[in-house]
C-alpha cells in the first residue's frame, strides 16, 4: 500500500509519522551517554543504565508528548516509558534465569551424565565421571508414588465439588486452598513428625513423597474443577435425560468431554512438584548410588541434587548442579508446553465446532 | 374425542411445584391422550418448562425443588417412594431447546449411549442405529457417515440426531422443551414433520411458544399463565382446535389473538 | 385458574439422591475424598501441635518475640528469624509489585496479539521454575550484580539508614538485599498473573467509554483502571507474600543467618528467615531442638494460612463477578 493511500485512509497516524525522527533519537542519544559515563565516572553499566539512561528517555518521552498532545501527553509519554522499562527489566531478570541454566548446564551434558551416578565421584572429579541417572530415577519413583496418591484423590475432590449439592462444599473448598498454602518445608515437617512417632516408618523415598503430597494434591484438585465446570451443563441433563444414573453419566459423559483439563491437571500437579526441594531434604537420605527401591534406603532426586551441590566451592562441582537444573529445566518445561498446547487445542476445538 | 383416563397413560393430577419456597405451579391437572401430540402453550416464565420437566423427573434436579400432587404413568405415581426416578427417564425421553449430542462421540455412538448409559445390553446395534434415526427423518442425510463426530452436524441434524438418540430407547412418552426455537424454519418444518409421524407411535408433549407451531403439530394443547407474583397454572385445556379458534376463557382469548406476549 | 378443593397440599421436597448402590457408592467415594481434604488440613495441624506444645508451653509469647535459639539451655525463639522472613518479604513486594503491574498492563493494554501471548507465556514458565534453579541463579548470576548495587547504594546513598552497613569490608553479598530481589523474582509472575486477568476482565466498554470522553492513557488508568482493579492487585500481592514468606532453598545459600536481629539494614550481611532456619538447623538437632523447630513450622504454616485467607477475601470481595 503506497504511502498516500495509507495516508488517506488512516488520518490518525499521520500526527505520529512526523514525531518518528524524535522518538528515535530520545531512543538512541541516552547510549553513548551511558557509556561515557560508566566509563569516565566507573558506575557499573546496570546502574547507570537506571540511573542515567532512564531519566533521560523519560525526559525526552516527556518532550515528545508534549509537542505531539500536550500537556495531557505528558502524563502518557511518562506512563507508556516507565511501563516499558520496567516490563524489560523484568524480562532481562527471566531470560537471564534461562540463559544462565541452560549456558551453564549445557557444559556438563553428556550421556554419561544422564544415565550414571555418582558412587565414585568427589567434589572436584572431572565431568566426565559421575551423573545425575540416579538422581532422574529418585525423581521418577518419588513422583510417580505421590501421583499415584494424589491424582485419584484430587479428581474425586474436583467431582465433589462439581456434582454434589452438600452445603459442606464451600468448606471443602477452602480447605483445598488452605492447603495449597502449605508451605513445603512444613509439608516435610509433618511427615518428619509422623517418622519420629513411628519408628516402623522410615526416611525414605515413600516419605519424601508423602511430603509431596499435600502440595500436589491441591493443584490437581483446583484444575480438575475447572476442567469440570467447563462441560456444557446441558451435557449432563442430556445423559441423565436417557435414563442414567449418576455415575455413568459422569465415567461415559462427563470425564471424555473433560479429558483434556483434566490431563492438564495431572501435569500442572507434576510441574509443581517435580522441583520441590525442601520437604525432600527433610525426609529423603542423600545417595550417591543407585536405588531402585522408594521404601527404603537413601534416594537421590533431582532437586536435592543441585542442593547439595549449590554450596561447593569447585566448579566441577558446581557444574554438575548447573547440568541437574538444566534437565529439570528441560521437564518441568516439557510438563509446562504439554499443558499449554492441551489447553490451546481444546479451546480451539470449541472455537471451531458451530 | 374422548379424553378419558383410558386413553391416556400419562396424566397430572393436583400438581403443584415449589422452587424452594417459592411456588411456581399451582394445580396442574393434565391428561396426555395416547399416541397424540399435546402442546403447552403460554408466555415465557409461565412455568411451562418447568412443568415438563416434572414429568420426567428431571425438576427435582434442581436444588431446593419441591413438588406435589401425582403423576401417573402407566396407572403408576412416577413420584412413588418405590419408583426409581431412572427408570422413569427411560420410558419417558426427552429433547431439549438447544441441541445436545455428546460432542466426544460419533453418530453412530450418540444414538448408542442411551443404552450404554443406562447399562441395557444392545442387541443389532446397526439395526436400531438405523431405525432410529429414519424415525427421525435423518437417516438418508447420515448413512455414510455413521462414525463422523457428532459435532460435524448443522443444528438442525444436530436436533434430529437428538431426536434419534431419544429413540433408540425406544420410550413411551417423549418431552420436547421448545425443541426448535433454536433452528432454522427450515428445520423447524422437518422436525415437525417428523414429530407428527412419531405420534402414531409414542405419546408426544411439546413446550413450544410459537402458536403456529402447536396449531400445526398438536391435537390438544394446555394454555398456562402466571399473573405476577402468584403461581402458574393451567387456565384452559382442550383440543387445539377449540383453543384457537374459540377458547372458553377471556385470557386464553387473549394469549393466542397476540393481546400480549 | 380451575380450582380445586382446597385439601392440604402435601408438599414434598424432592431431592435427587442416588438410588442404586452404585450411585451411592460413587457419590460416597467422592465425598470420602473431600472429607479427607478436611482430615488432611486437621492431621497437619494436630502433629505439628502435639510436637511444638511444649515447647510453646514453656517459652509462651517469647517464642515469637524473643531472640535468644540456645540449645544447651533449652530456649528457643524465633524472633529475629520472623522478623526477617517478614523484612525479606515485604521488600520483595516493594521490588516486585510495581514490575509486575507494570507488565501485566503492558500485556493487556500496550501488546499487540502476539507479543502478548509470548510475554504471557514467559511470565508464566517463570511461575513454574522450581526455587532451587532460580536459587542457583540467585547465587551465581544474580548474586554478584545485586552485590554491585548494594554497593553502589551503599556508597551513594548510605547515610539512609536502611543502606547503612556497619562496615563494608564484609562485602554485600549475603544480604536482606539480594534475598529480596530473589524472592521478588519469583513473587512477580504470580502478581503478574493476578492482575493481568483483573485487567483483561475488565469491561472494556468502561474503559472506552472514559477514552470517548477525552481521556488520555493516564487518567484513564488513575480513574478507571486502577480503582476498579486495585482491591484486586492488593489480593495478588498478598497471595504473593505468602509465597516469599515460605520460601526456603531459593535464598538460603544467599542468605547469612544470623541472630543478631537486623532490623532494617538491607545492605548488612545478616538476615532471617524462618524457612531456611528450619532447613538449616535440622541436620544436627537434638530431640527437643526438632520439636523447637516444629513449632517454628507450625508458627510459619499459621502465618502463611492467615495472609492466604486474608488474599482470597480481598480478591473475591473486590470482583463480586468472580465465583470463587
Amino acid at each position: 500500500m503506497s504511502e498516500s493511500l495509507q495516508d488517506s485512509i488512516k488520518p490518525w497516524l499521520r500526527a505520529s509519522k512526523s514525531l518518528r525522527p524524535m522518538i528515535l533519537l530520545v531512543s538512541i542519544i541516552p547510549l553513548p551517554a551511558v557509556m561515557i559515563s560508566a566509563y569516565l565516572l566507573k558506575i557499573d553499566p546496570t546502574m547507570s543504565f537506571l540511573t542515567i539512561f532512564f531519566p533521560i528517555q523519560a525526559l525526552g518521552a516527556a518532550i515528545i508528548g508534549y509537542r505531539a498532545y500536550g500537556k495531557r501527553g505528558i502524563g502518557d509519554a511518562l506512563l507508556v516509558v516507565i511501563v516499558t522499562f520496567l516490563s524489560i527489566f523484568v524480562m532481562v531478570m527471566l531470560l537471564s534465569v534461562l540463559w544462565s541454566v541452560i549456558f551453564q548446564g549445557f557444559q556438563a551434558m553428556s550421556f554419561t551424565f544422564l544415565s550414571q551416578n555418582n558412587v565414585y565421584v568427589s567434589t572436584t572429579t572431572s565431568l566426565e565421571y559421575g551423573g545425575v541417572g540416579h538422581a532422574i530415577l529418585g525423581t521418577l519413583l518419588v513422583v510417580a508414588i505421590t501421583t499415584l496418591l494424589a491424582l485419584p484423590l484430587g479428581i474425586a475432590i474436583a467431582i465433589y465439588l462439581t456434582q454434589s449439592q452438600s452445603k459442606v462444599r464451600g468448606l471443602v473448598r477452602t480447605l483445598t486452598q488452605a492447603i495449597s498454602g502449605l508451605p513445603s518445608v512444613v509439608a516435610g515437617l509433618f511427615i518428619l513428625s509422623v517418622i519420629a512417632i513411628d519408628p516402623l516408618f522410615q526416611r525414605s523415598g515413600l516419605a519424601g513423597s508423602l511430603a509431596l503430597f499435600p502440595l500436589m494434591l491441591p493443584t490437581i484438585a483446583r484444575v480438575a474443577e475447572e476442567a469440570l465446570k467447563l462441560v456444557p451443563v446441558d451435557l449432563r441433563y442430556a445423559a441423565l435425560a436417557l435414563g442414567a444414573p449418576n455415575y455413568r453419566v459422569f465415567f461415559q459423559v462427563i470425564l471424555p468431554a473433560a479429558k483434556s483439563g483434566l490431563i492438564t491437571a495431572l501435569l500442572l500437579g507434576l510441574a509443581r512438584v517435580v522441583g520441590e526441594t525442601a520437604p525432600l531434604i527433610l525426609t529423603l537420605n542423600a545417595n550417591n548410588g543407585t536405588n531402585w527401591n522408594p521404601f527404603e534406603g537413601g534416594l537421590a532426586t533431582l532437586p536435592t541434587y543441585i542442593y547439595g551441590y549449590l554450596g561447593s566451592n569447585y566448579t566441577n562441582s558446581q557444574s554438575r548442579a548447573w547440568g541437574a537444573a538444566l534437565i529439570l529445566l528441560i521437564l518441568v518445561g516439557i510438563l509446562f508446553g504439554l499443558a499449554r498446547i492441551l489447553s490451546r487445542s481444546k479451546s480451539l476445538k470449541s472455537k471451531a465446532k458451530k | 374425542m374422548n379424553m378419558s383416563t383410558a386413553n391416556s397413560a400419562l396424566r397430572a393430577e393436583g400438581v403443584s411445584v415449589w422452587f424452594g419456597e417459592r411456588k411456581v405451579l399451582e394445580d396442574v391437572n393434565l391428561l396426555f391422550p395416547n399416541n397424540k401430540v399435546t402442546a403447552l402453550i403460554g408466555p415465557s416464565g409461565c412455568g411451562k418448562s418447568t412443568f415438563i420437566r416434572t414429568l420426567n423427573r428431571m425438576h427435582e434436579l434442581i436444588p431446593g425443588a419441591g413438588l406435589a400432587g401425582s403423576i401417573y404413568l402407566d396407572g403408576e405415581d412416577i413420584y412413588g417412594e418405590s419408583v426409581d426416578a431412572v427408570n422413569v427417564r427411560i420410558k419417558v425421553g426427552m429433547v431439549f431447546q438447544k441441541p445436545n449430542p455428546f460432542p466426544t462421540m460419533s453418530i453412530k455412538d450418540n444414538i448408542l449411549s442411551g443404552l450404554r448409559l443406562s447399562g441395557r445390553k444392545i442387541q443389532n446395534a446397526e439395526e436400531l442405529v438405523e431405525t432410529s434415526l429414519r424415525r427421525a427423518s435423518i437417516w438418508n442425510e447420515v448413512k455414510d457417515r455413521l462414525n463422523d463426530q457428532a459435532l460435524s452436524l448443522s443444528g438442525g441434524q444436530q436436533q434430529r440426531l437428538c431426536i434419534a438418540r431419544s429413540l433408540a430407547m425406544n420410550p413411551e412418552v417423549l418431552l420436547m422443551d421448545e425443541p426448535c426455537s433454536a433452528l432454522d424454519p427450515g428445520s423447524t418444518r422437518r422436525i415437525e414433520e417428523t414429530i407428527i409421524e412419531l405420534s402414531q407411535s409414542m405419546t408426544i408433549v411439546i413446550v413450544t411458544h410459537n402458536m403456529q407451531q402447536a396449531q400445526r403439530v398438536s391435537t390438544q394443547t394446555a394454555f398456562f399463565l402466571a399473573e405476577d407474583n402468584t403461581p402458574g397454572g393451567v387456565v384452559e385445556f382442550g383440543l387445539t382446535e377449540q383453543i384457537f379458534n374459540g377458547p372458553v376463557d377471556q385470557r386464553t382469548n387473549d394469549y393466542v389473538n397476540g393481546h400480549f406476549g | 385458574m380451575s380450582s380445586k378443593q382446597a385439601s392440604a397440599e402435601v408438599k414434598r421436597k424432592l431431592a435427587a439422591g442416588p438410588l442404586s448402590l452404585a450411585d451411592r457408592f460413587f457419590f460416597g467415594t467422592t465425598t470420602a475424598a473431600a472429607y479427607f481434604a478436611f482430615v488432611l488440613v486437621i492431621l497437619i495441624l494436630a502433629f505439628l501441635l502435639v510436637q511444638s506444645f511444649p515447647i510453646i508451653q514453656r517459652q509462651g509469647f517469647d517464642f515469637v518475640l524473643g531472640n535468644i535459639w540456645n540449645p544447651d539451655q533449652g530456649i528457643y525463639q524465633l524472633g529475629p528469624m520472623l522478623w526477617g522472613s517478614l523484612l525479606i518479604a515485604i521488600f520483595g513486594i516493594v521490588i516486585a509489585t510495581p514490575m509486575a503491574v507494570a507488565l501485566a498492563y503492558l500485556i493487556v493494554f500496550l501488546l499487540p496479539k502476539r507479543p502478548a501471548t509470548i510475554a504471557t507465556t514467559l511470565v508464566d514458565l517463570l511461575a513454574a521454575l522450581p526455587s532451587v534453579v532460580i536459587g542457583l541463579w540467585g547465587l551465581f548470576t544474580f548474586g554478584p550484580t545485586a552485590a554491585g548495587w548494594a554497593e553502589t547504594l551503599n556508597k551513594y546513598l548510605g547515610f539512609i539508614p536502611l543502606f547503612s552497613v556497619q562496615s563494608s569490608e564484609n562485602g554485600f553479598f549475603r544480604s536482606p538485599f539480594i534475598a529480596s530481589w530473589i524472592v521478588a523474582v519469583m513473587i512477580i509472575p504470580i502478581i503478574t498473573s493476578v492482575t493481568r486477568e483483573i485487567f483483561s476482565q475488565l469491561d472494556r466498554d468502561l474503559v472506552n467509554g472514559a477514552l470517548a470522553l477525552g481521556g488520555s492513557r493516564l487518567s484513564v488508568f488513575r480513574r478507571v483502571i486502577f480503582p476498579t482493579s486495585a482491591g484486586g492487585v492488593v489480593g495478588g500481592v498478598l497471595l504473593g507474600l505468602g509465597r516469599a514468606i515460605g520460601e526456603t532453598v531459593a535464598i538460603f545459600y544467599v542468605l547469612n543467618l544470623s541472630l543478631d536481629i537486623n532490623w532494617s539494614n538491607l545492605l548488612e550481611p545478616r538476615g532471617g528467615a524462618i524457612a531456611s532456619w528450619i532447613l538449616a538447623k535440622f541436620g544436627e538437632s537434638s530431640p527437643e531442638e526438632k520439636q523447637a523447630l516444629m513449632a517454628a513450622g507450625l508458627v510459619l504454616f499459621v502465618v502463611t494460612l492467615i495472609i492466604n485467607f486474608l488474599a482470597s477475601f480481598i480478591v473475591n470481595r473486590s470482583q463480586p463477578w468472580r465465583k470463587n
